[in-house]
């Protein structure tokens, strides 16, 4: 369904002239005696219903199916014809529930039966009707905005259903004419106006009511075009229950619905508690629900749609579930002809509205995928899950009603700051445990938990300092440290040589924060003035190199964890720059400032043959580089090196070398000739 | 697969069709491959609604045309759906099997089809429980992928029979890999993460197993819109938790800020007076009944139920209902025992007087927002105590 079919607007016009004040002739029994009463009384004479209780009675339930089905975006606008019409409600939202709908009536009242006659017509509710429909509701207003130039997009089509007692056939013909040239006028007065819009396409439902045992005046008719812009059906319906019926067959036909009756569910009161008494609910709803059914042409259908007579269910049956653990939801089976039974639907509650799903009782196209431990990073088995779950929880939603106002007073999108969020919280975020010390060390969390944020208080700071000192501190007495030696060769760094490490990766945290605030900065200070280096980084330190950890590359220990780290770095690089934060970015490369020291050892970090000389002299290996070098190296592996790069000389290889050897003749530049 | 006559093209599409109808469900799309006259082909496609497309081959048939035309399919429809998964600045290359397909919102207001951006960009976490079984459009395997520089995929780290890309899914295997980090934590903490797939376009990952040892990162798509779960309410008003005043979900992790409620109940989250069938009304009156035997225990029920019916008669415009309840009172109030409490002779004659001037329907007595309240009365004080 479109938006802004027919089904987004719906006029109600109802009767309101002396006649609706009759008795519709259907007997309601109010005055139910209960058993072991004292015998002899005469129960209350029976009552009934006025056309109009009726009339009134029956749009209510279409407006109740209508409003819980669509909350939103279905509006209805009440309007009661006699003297003259009274629109009881607007297109507001705020105005489209039923409270605000029977509190307009009750004060409308009923019909008043001395009321002349001849002043009453419905033909007031119906031009009111016409000119409802040409006045946008927000939905309109909203979408157009939205579509700028294209806002001649959203459609303005409605519906009108008028209750009625008309006298005759002609007196219908009428009526129609009558809209018809009151929709020709109101779209030459909203052509030239801003806030009304023309209406494209008007479907007018016209019900003559009587009572019951009467004769009908008027005889049904299909819908018909009688313009471009209006279609029109008569219904003749004896007014009552019939009336009732009706409004439903029609609420379901105007808004796709479809019937739904749950059988064999157990009675919860308590005088049923222990007895095996069940009960049949029916449901309407979206007829999507049932799209398998009719595609699948397995119809247990009870009746047949040909006379539109909507009177069929699909029969599902309610799945007692046996463990709780699935919350407010129950299953729902469907019997099939076969005999076997299939859970085709679900219903789930959630905070008061209820849902009816349509399960999956099909094969799946997604048959025996591989298992996720098969693929990519399959075999890695010492990922962080735990901290990250910890993670996630941390990174929770939780809907924010109010609007909140950024400090330059534009909206603030909650979702937008669960973003960012997410980008501070991930800045350096190692995925396994072999690729950290920091944060397998319970010393550090105070502080790792903090640095993310996007403001420090000044408790904060005091105990990311308390942290640092802390770690200093443990330094002084030589603890050991959760050091990984995953690859490494022999028995792992040396003490100090861990510490060094655990000080690089915390700098490394650090620093990815340092431009949340002014407090961050402050611990960086703190961290660098307290952190241990050995004399020679000291004195490089004073000629402002910012960085030293790519540095003293000779020993054989600390290389692999160069390694792992340096590809942590990148990694993390990788993301600042797609993001294009270049001031978060310059943080973290290390600048190959001119009067940066040669590195004490040219070993290369990656001993590979394909290291380009270029990188060698280079002086201290970039990040850039760093990185180039791993993904060649991992790509290396997977192939076998050209021959003739591998004896080129200077990245030149000379091409059919062997033509010249074995011929003497000249290289031609045919690709052919060398076939020879 | 049964045999199907091969020379009568509408039969053998029947069976197709009961076929895909019976294993797969009636939502999977499917592709035939057939050869014949072109005419016929067209009106069959005008037959589904004009989805499908016929390929043709160019040129002579011979093996390479044949192979251009069926490159042309596998292009159009069997083409992997490759996307970057990112949680800020954890990424990781993947594959979504099958094919996300383009959805159309409105094809009067939007008629162009929306498709899945190949960015999908985690937006934040949420339980299982809260997110609960949403509806969804589709769902969709999440692979991992190595990708080389160039952005040719090497493989997707399954083993495979080629010794070659053997060797690079093994190492692609011992590289870690976020999906792999994502989907365990998903698994452990119950979660699922909430994806961005366009603008108003959100879907949810989650890991899903099929048997003990087989699990799986899966992606489900939202319906697009700002608001496709009605208990999560607007998407784009989901935020952190630090954010908060305080944790919604509690220092103990023992509530949660979800289901959110409708700002209007549903008819049936409410006491909805509905008397098209018989039995709706003679329920309501025997409540009012029942109650009234009760007096003065029951009055605040009492005057509740006769309140809820007054209203109802009044919007309806069934005065006659209200005479009727205030004779049946009236009746009730002849037929009290000697034993019972004086104080309910004296609420059931006021209460049937009350209605018998909400019945005349002048403004003065029967505002629909009027209540009709107990009578205050010598025992009222004492029998509030009781209730």
């Amino acid at each position: 369904m479109k938006i802004f079919s027919e089904s987004h607007k719906t006029v109600f016009v109802v009767d309101h002239c002396p006649y609706m004040a009759e008795s519709c002739r259907q007997h309601v029994e109010f005055d139910m005696l209960v058993k072991n009463r004292t015998q002899g009384i005469i129960p209350l004479a029976p009552i009934s219903k006025s056309l109009w209780t009726c009339s009134v009675e029956s749009s209510m339930e279409y407006c109740r199916i209508m409003y819980d089905i669509f909350p939103f975006k279905k509006l209805v606008n009440f309007i009661v014809s006699d003297s003259g019409a009274h629109v009881l409600n607007s297109w507001t939202q705020e105005d489209q529930n039923l409270q605000e709908l029977m509190a307009a009536l009750a004060a409308v009242g009923p019909p008043n039966p001395r009321a002349d006659p001849e002043c009453c017509s419905i033909l007031h509710g119906l031009v009111a009707a016409v000119e409802t429909l040409c006045k946008i509701t927000e939905y309109q207003h909203e979408a157009r905005t939205l579509l700028m130039e294209n806002a001649e997009r959203v459609g303005n089509r409605g519906r009108i259903i008028c209750i009625t007692n008309a006298k005759s056939d002609s007196h219908v013909r009428m009526l129609e004419d009558c809209v018809q040239e009151t929709i020709h006028e109101h779209n030459k007065l909203a052509a030239n106006s801003d806030h009304l819009m023309q209406i494209q396409k008007c479907e007018l439902v016209l019900i003559h009511t009587y009572p019951v045992g009467e004769d009908s005046l008027v005889s049904d008719r299909p819908k018909k075009e009688l313009s471009p812009v209006l279609t029109s059906e008569v219904h003749s319906v004896r007014a009552g229950r019939h009336l009732a019926t009706k409004l439903n067959i029609l609420v379901q036909q105007h808004f796709d619905l479809a019937s739904t009756t749950i059988t064999n569910i157990p009675m919860k009161e308590e005088q049923h508690a222990n007895t095996s008494a069940n009960y049949d609910v029916e449901l309407l709803h979206h007829k999507d629900a049932h799209v398998d059914f009719l595609k699948s042409g397995d119809n247990h259908l009870s009746g047949s749609s040909r006379e539109g007579s909507f009177k069929e269910t699909i029969t599902l049956k309610w799945c007692t579930p046996r463990t709780n653990n699935i919350g407010r939801s129950v299953l729902l089976e469907q019997p099939r002809k076969s005999g076997s039974k299939v859970i085709s639907h679900m219903l789930s509650s959630h905070g008061g509205e209820i849902f009816l799903h349509v399960l999956s009782s099909s094969r799946s196209i997604l048959e025996d995928p591989p298992s996720i431990s098969e693929g990519c990073g399959g075999r890695v088995t010492d990922y962080r899950i735990t901290d990250f779950g910890e993670f996630m929880r941390e990174n929770r939603l939780t809907p924010f009603l109010d609007p909140r106002y950024k400090i330059d007073g534009s909206l603030e999108i909650p979702l937008e700051r669960a973003k960012d969020q997410l980008e501070k919280h991930t800045r350096y975020w190692p995925m396994i445990i072999s690729q950290t010390t920091i944060f397998n060390m319970q010393a550090v969390v105070p502080l790792a938990s903090v640095i993310v944020k996007e403001s420090l208080t000044e408790e904060d700071v005091l105990n990311c300092q308390k942290t640092i000192y802390n770690l200093v501190d443990m330094e002084r007495k030589n603890d050991p440290l959760p050091i990984s030696t995953v690859g490494t060769r022999g028995k792992g760094p040396k003490r100090d040589e861990q510490y060094r490490i655990m000080w690089n990766e915390l700098e490394t945290l650090v620093r990815a924060h340092i431009n949340n605030s002014e407090k961050h900065q402050r611990v960086l200070e703190c961290l660098m003035a307290c952190r241990s280096k050995p004399p020679e980084e000291e004195e490089r330190k004073k000629r402002g190199r910012k960085r030293e950890d790519k540095e003293d590359k000779s020993e054989k220990a600390v290389k692999d964890y160069e390694q792992e780290k340096s590809w942590q770095d990148s990694e993390r690089l990788k993301g600042i720059l797609e993001r294009g934060k270049e001031e978060l970015a310059e943080a973290e490369i290390i600048k190959d400032s001119p009067d940066s020291p040669e590195p004490p050892n040219k070993k290369p970090l990656v001993e590979t043959d394909e290291t380009p000389p270029v990188e060698k002299s280079k002086g201290p290996v970039s990040l850039l580089s760093l990185w180039s070098n791993r993904i060649n190296t991992a790509n290396s592996r997977k192939h076998q090196e050209f021959a003739g790069r591998l004896n080129s000389v200077n990245n030149r290889a000379e091409l059919y070398q062997h033509l010249k050897e074995e011929n003497g003749m000249e290289t031609t530049e045919n690709g052919k000739a060398s076939r020879q | 697969m049964d045999d199907y006559d091969k020379t009568c093209l509408e039969s053998a599409l029947v069976g197709v069709c009961n076929i895909v109808q019976q294993e797969w469900g009636g939502a999977i799309p499917c592709q035939l491959q057939s050869t014949d006259s072109l005419d016929c082909l067209e009106r069959l496609i005008d037959l589904n609604n004009g989805e499908g497309q016929i390929f043709t081959i160019d040129g002579p048939l011979c093996l390479k045309n044949v192979q251009s035309m069926f490159g042309k399919l596998i292009d159009l429809a069997y083409t992997p759906f490759h996307a970057v998964l990112k949680c800020g600045h954890l990424t990781a290359d993947v594959q979504v099997f099958p094919r996300p397909e383009p959805f159309v919102v409105d094809e009067e207001i939007d008629p162009i089809p929306k498709v899945i951006n190949t960015d999908l960009e985690i937006v934040g976490f949420i339980d299982i429980a809260d997110i609960s079984s949403p509806p969804v459009l589709s769902r969709h395997l999440v692979l991992p992928i190595a990708l080389n520089k160039e952005g040719d995929e090497v493989g997707t780290g399954i083993t495979d029979d080629n010794e070659d890309e053997n060797s690079a899914n093994q190492i692609a295997g011992k590289i870690p890999n976020f999906c792999v980090l994502l989907h365990g934590s998903l698994k452990v903490e119950g979660m699922v993460a909430i994806v961005q797939l366009g603008p108003e376009w959100h879907g949810m990952l989650y890991s899903q197993a099929d048997s003990k040892k087989k699990s799986n990162l899966m992606m489900s798509l939202f319906e697009p819109g700002p608001e496709p779960l009605p208990w999560l309410g607007k998407m784009a008003q989901l935020g952190p938790i630090s954010d908060a005043k305080e944790n919604p979900y509690g220092e103990d992790d023992n509530k949660s800020p979800f289901p959110l409620q409708p700002k209007n109940k549903r008819s049936y989250a409410q006491n909805v007076t509905v008397w098209i069938k018989p039995s709706g009304l003679q329920t309501d009156v025997q409540k009012i009944l029942r109650n009234a035997r009760k007096l003065p225990e029951k009055t605040q029920t009492f005057y509740k139920e006769l309140n809820r019916l007054r209203k109802a008669a009044l919007a309806f415009g069934f005065l006659d209902l209200l005479k009727g309840v205030a004779d049946m009172l009236e009746r009730e109030c002849t037929l009290l025992p000697d034993t019972a409490h004086p104080d309910a002779a004296f609420q059931l004659t006021h209460a049937a007087q009350q209605l018998k001037l909400a019945s005349t329907g002048t403004s003065e007595y029967a505002g629909y927002d009027h209540n009709i309240t107990p009578l205050q009365t010598d025992f009222s004080g004492s029998s509030a105590e009781r209730m």
